[in-house]
């Protein structure tokens, strides 16, 4: 099939069908008659765009951790412990890595292992091997709307299975499911396997069933300015609305300095939704903030510390949600306990804050606008180089290095791009590879890093990129020499 | 000096950014540093180190499957006739926070030379790599 930003037709997508739910045996148990059934049957308080619209309308937080083990009443057990203990508002489903690159053959490995041990052998809920009948179970032993967060390229099968399991969210995307996940899958596969799995939303929608899709806001987690993911998230969005997705939350992950969050989510929701009127889509748009996703420090009070001000930001900048980091970061998948104490830590500062949002200012009506208008010069060059086509501007685009995410491992990202901190720990690019930003928005940025260069007596450098990368593990936010 | 090292991160494993600093901190300590970059299968690092005559072999694994992914990769290095090779290990090498000790017992008897908790920082492998090779500073 050609990939060109078009809604695919039923036929299309039915041929397709066939052939995704033949990847592992489990696939053949979705009935899409049965799923749109119990799907219809799926409580208020239980539905993911039901709650993320109260919490919109109400103005506050939620909190949504991420959380999964191999086997099923493991999983279920954490998962109820996060929400009677740990007060969750919205409960996750992470899938684990074999999953996410479809060997799920190494899963039963995993799933035989993790019996024999005792303990998880797995790093996340290999929800294709447990089946619609296992994703179920989950399902109905919580009392919270359930998503799939995950990283898999190709989540054909995996969007399928939970859905029709009454999980009425899916994160990812055709670029952020891809890029920073993996090495040598084309991005014209990505997109069309994900063009499959917003159609399957979209197919729901027609039904009169509602699924939240969420574009990965963060990417790799390290340094992405603003404008690079907010592109990223913008053009997903309108892939899926494309593919007749009505509800999506679009994402950001903190780079730590406050006016620049604020100022990232702000132009995230009101450029994206000026696309999406652009475009003629009618889509309900909601917001998540995550916490620091780059390397974390290991003590846990200080983890805390870190985590508190991805709450506070994430308040103040009035995100639908918030995505919860936990004290065991930096070492390890958390026990259910550590998780729980990052969603209370969290909670309790999101209470605190409740109503707060940070007044406008000069310093953040500025950045907005910057963010705003680099984030035009990304997209508006997509679609130029895609003539009109925006799913074939983006192969296009990661060719040309047009986008280009930092640190991704992927071969299909030109990885030229180099960010780093201002002497005020806002992202700032260093090296902009072929990224499209007029001369003046260039020279901001170099002027940002010379005032931080000066400050640090040093000279603009790859150093401070590696600094950087260490600081906040090492208890700050900018990189000093010698810190 | 001219010691060669094969770099890269193992199984199903996307952590990029580790590796591209382990690959500048080597290289700027002085080795030949062939970085096979990430999601890299045991066959992989292998027959990387036999075309580069490699000196060691630096796994990591970050993603917590390091565990699985490690097994059997000092048989299979003996098999392909790279005896004695240097097997280093380091990153987020086990689901979970563990107790370091078991951690690297249980590396130490898959084999592996030396094996590094989180968050090490690239210097004490360099140092240590020195070490085991004979490199004086
Ligand atoms: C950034 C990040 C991501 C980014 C990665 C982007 C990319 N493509 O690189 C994203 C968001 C995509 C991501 C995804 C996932 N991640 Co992640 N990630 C991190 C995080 C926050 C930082 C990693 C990092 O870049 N650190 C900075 C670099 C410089 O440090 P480093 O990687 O530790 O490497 C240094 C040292 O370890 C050492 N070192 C490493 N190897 C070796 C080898 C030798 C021989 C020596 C001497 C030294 C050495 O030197 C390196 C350079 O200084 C860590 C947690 C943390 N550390 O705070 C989790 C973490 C590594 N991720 C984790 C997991 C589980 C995942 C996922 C599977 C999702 C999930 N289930 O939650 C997916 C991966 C999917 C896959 N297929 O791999 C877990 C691993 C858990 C475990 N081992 O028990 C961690 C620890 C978080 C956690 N506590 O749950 N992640």
């Amino acid at each position: 099939m050609e990939l060109k930003n078009k809604k695919w037709t039923e036929e299309e997508f039915f041929k397709v069908r066939q052939e995704v739910l033949n990847h592992w045996p489990t696939g053949k148990d979705v009935d899409l008659e049965k799923a749109a059934e119990y799907l219809k049957k799926v409580p208020e308080h239980k539905s993911f765009p039901a709650k993320l619209k109260k919490a919109k309308e109400e103005g506050i937080t939620l909190a949504q951790p991420r959380a999964g083990v191999a086997l099923i009443e493991d999983h279920i057990n954490l998962l109820k412990y996060l929400q009677d203990v740990g007060e969750a508002d919205l409960l996750p489903s992470t899938i684990d890595s074999y999953t996410r690159q479809n060997r799920y053959n190494e899963c039963e490995i995993g799933l035989e292992e993790s019996r024999k041990a005792g303990r998880s052998m797995l790093n996340g809920f290999p929800a294709v091997n447990h089946g619609v009948e296992g994703c179920k179970r989950v399902f109905e032993a919580v009392d919270l709307p359930l998503q799939a967060r995950h990283g898999t390229p190709d989540a054909r099968l995996l969007s399928e299975i939970i859905h029709a399991s009454g999980w009425t969210s899916n994160e990812g995307g055709g670029i952020s499911y891809n890029i920073p996940y993996a090495k040598s899958v084309s991005l014209e596969k990505s997109l069309l396997d994900w063009q499959y799995c917003d159609r399957l939303v979209g197919l729901y929608e027609e039904m009169g069933i509602s699924i939240n899709r969420e574009p990965f806001g963060p990417l790799t987690g390290t340094l992405v300015p603003p404008s690079i993911s907010n592109a990223v998230a913008i053009i997903e969005g309108l892939l899926a609305a494309e593919q007749g997705v009505k509800n999506i939350t679009l994402g950001y992950g903190q780079c730590g300095n406050l006016v620049q969050d604020v100022a990232a989510m702000k132009a995230l929701e009101e450029q994206a939704n000026e696309y999406f009127k652009m475009y003629g889509y009618d889509v309900y748009l909601t917001t998540v903030f995550h916490q620091w996703m780059g390397g974390f420090p290991q003590d846990e009070a200080k983890a805390f510390g870190v985590i508190s001000w991805g709450s506070a930001t994430a308040a103040l900048a009035g995100a639908t949600k918030v995505i919860v980091k936990t004290p065991h970061e930096a070492v390890g998948i958390p026990t259910k306990e550590a998780n729980a104490q990052g969603i209370k830590a969290t909670k309790q500062t999101l209470n605190l804050l409740r109503g707060q949002r940070l007044p406008m200012s000069k310093e953040l009506e500025e950045e907005i606008k910057l963010i705003k208008m680099e984030t035009k010069c990304i997209i508006d060059k997509v679609f130029e180089v895609g003539k009109g086509d925006l799913a074939q501007g983006v192969v296009k685009a990661f060719e040309m290095g047009i986008l280009d995410i930092p640190f991704a491992p992927s071969k299909y990202n030109a990885g030229r791009i180099l960010p780093a901190r201002d002497n005020n720990g806002a992202v700032r690019i260093l090296e902009f590879g072929n990224i499209p930003f007029t001369q003046e928005i260039k020279d901001f940025h170099r002027k940002q890093l010379e005032e931080r260069a000066k400050v640090e007596k040093r000279e603009v450098g790859f150093q401070m990129v590696v600094d950087d990368i260490y600081a906040v593990g090492k208890g700050f936010l900018v990189g000093r020499p010698n810190m | 000096m001219g010691k060669t090292v094969v770099l890269g991160v193992i199984g199903a494993d996307c952590h990029a950014v580790g590796n591209k600093i382990l690959e500048r901190a080597f290289s700027d300590a002085g080795f030949n540093v062939v970085n096979i970059g990430v999601m890299c299968s045991q066959e992989e690092f292998i027959s990387a180190a036999i075309e580069t005559n490699a000196d060691a072999i630096l796994v990591s694994s970050l993603y917590g499957h390091g565990e699985i992914d490690c097994r059997g990769l000092r048989e299979k290095c003996d098999e392909a006739g790279l005896k004695n090779i240097l097997l280093y290990a380091g990153g987020n090498l086990v689901v979970g926070k563990q107790e370091w000790s078991d951690v690297e017992k249980r590396f130490k008897e898959m084999g592996f030379n030396r094996v590094y908790p989180p968050g090490t920082s690239p210097e004490v492998g360099i140092n240590d790599l020195k070490h085991d090779l004979g490199i004086e500073d």
